[in-house]
């Protein structure tokens, strides 16, 4: 279905696991940047957890899948207002659990900083970078040098200018249905990164300090594959949020939904219940 | 029965609890093809029709957003008899992708076997929010 929330339409899927309602916090699942939207979620990690009883939202964020894509708005603050505005258009008033895959993982984190008393918990699944590989530097007090951020958006420069230099006729393709279907995905990733702010609001997008990080009270458990670019993330994390478990999976690189599904899933199950029956013997 | 060889290889595909009546199964093609255009768009038609052994992926190129906007129309339609979280989550994503439009209408058709849905049944399904 879709929602009307901060101005635009998004499509959201909404599936009602079979808990009490008193125990049954509703888990929200945060898609990554561009080539990705709800689905890599809706068929992974959402079937399970909605077994596992608890509520799942899902929603293609602004500009991506069948959610609107309107020109500005692609800044971590208007992704967080985007987050706060489906949830309560869904009709959900208790804290969420923000599960967040890659770039979805920034929107989580930024979140729980700046919302804690909407969140719940948080999982990262390859979703923060202190990245120290690409500067050299452990991140300062104002931040961090480049790092990646700066290479995502340098890759999706590349991907726009290969992409307006060879627009395709959909109309010639429209007889073939793979040719359709490749043009709609290329002609929807072409408005989105040469119609719309978004490489210019992703390069500027300014992570958490680790003072900021420091300020973050709500639980964290972070999952980063052992081959990533982000690995070295990990640890720094673990010791910057004061609530942060962390877990390494080998032989998975960025990708985890592709490379580990099963670990992947046993891990954000054991952590739902674990802190579900914490809160069930604390009530 | 379904028959598997000393090695457990399957070599016929899964018995189906009914077979379908032919009829009723047009119809429900006939539903589910307008259920893809709806999704789709017209365009969808114009490099031929939808048939049974139509596969989702390798003949209608249907994108995995789109599959999800199928499964909620599905879903709506359907809801109250066909449970096809509990369906799809047995499958794994390039199965659901490699579904022919048939295997889809006959499971539906098995579900559904009975009197056919009524109004109230489909504005129940809605009530529930799903």
């Amino acid at each position: 279905m879709h929602v009307d929330a901060n101005g635009l339409r998004f499509h959201v899927q909404h599936l009602r696991g079979d808990r009490p309602a008193a125990a049954r916090p509703t888990v929200v699942l945060l898609h990554g940047l561009v080539l990705d939207n709800l689905s890599s979620l809706y068929y992974t990690l959402a079937p399970p957890i909605a077994r596992a009883g608890y509520d799942v939202l899902l929603y293609d964020q602004r500009g991506h899948g069948r959610t609107d894509r309107p020109p500005t708005g692609y800044d971590l603050d208007t992704a967080v207002d985007d987050l706060a505005a489906v949830v309560k258009a869904c009709g959900i008033t208790r804290p969420v659990h923000l599960v967040g895959n890659s770039y979805g993982g920034l929107v989580a984190l930024h979140t729980a900083y700046l919302h804690p008393e909407s969140v719940a918990s948080v999982v990262l699944v390859e979703g923060q970078s202190l990245d120290p590989q690409h500067t050299g530097d452990l991140p300062g007090p104002d931040g961090y040098k480049g790092g990646w951020v700066e290479s995502m958006a340098n890759t999706l420069n590349l991907v726009a200018l290969g992409l307006e230099r060879n627009r395709w006729d959909a109309a010639a393709a429209a007889a073939d249905r793979q040719a359709r279907k490749a043009a709609r995905v290329r002609a929807a990733t072409d408005a989105l990164l040469n119609d719309t702010t978004l490489i210019e609001d992703v390069s500027t997008a300014r992570l958490l300090t680790p003072g900021q990080l420091a300020a973050v009270r709500n639980p964290v458990l972070a999952l980063f594959g052992a081959e990533s670019d982000l690995a070295a993330s990990g640890p720094l994390l673990a010791d910057l949020l004061p609530d942060c478990d962390l877990e390494v999976f080998p032989d998975a690189a960025h990708a985890l939904l592709r490379d580990a599904p099963d670990a992947l899933v046993g891990a954000v199950l054991r952590r739902l219940d674990a802190l579900s029956a914490a809160a069930g013997s604390a009530a | 029965m379904t028959s598997e060889t000393a090695t457990g290889t399957r070599t016929a595909p899964p018995s189906r609890p009914r077979a379908a009546d032919p009829s009723r199964a047009d119809v429900i093609l006939a539903e589910v093809t307008a259920m893809l255009v709806a999704v789709v768009g017209d365009e969808l038609l114009i490099a031929g029709d939808v048939e049974r052994g139509s596969s989702f992926h390798d003949d209608l190129a249907i994108e995995s957003i789109e599959f999800v906007a199928l499964a909620e129309q599905l879903e709506e339609r359907y809801g109250d008899r066909v449970d096809f979280m509990a369906f799809l989550a047995e499958l794994e994503m390039d199965e659901i992708l490699g579904m022919t439009v048939g295997t889809l209408v006959d499971h539906i058709a098995a579900q559904t076997d009975g009197p056919s849905p009524t109004d109230a049944h489909r504005s129940a399904a809605a009530g529930r929010g799903v």
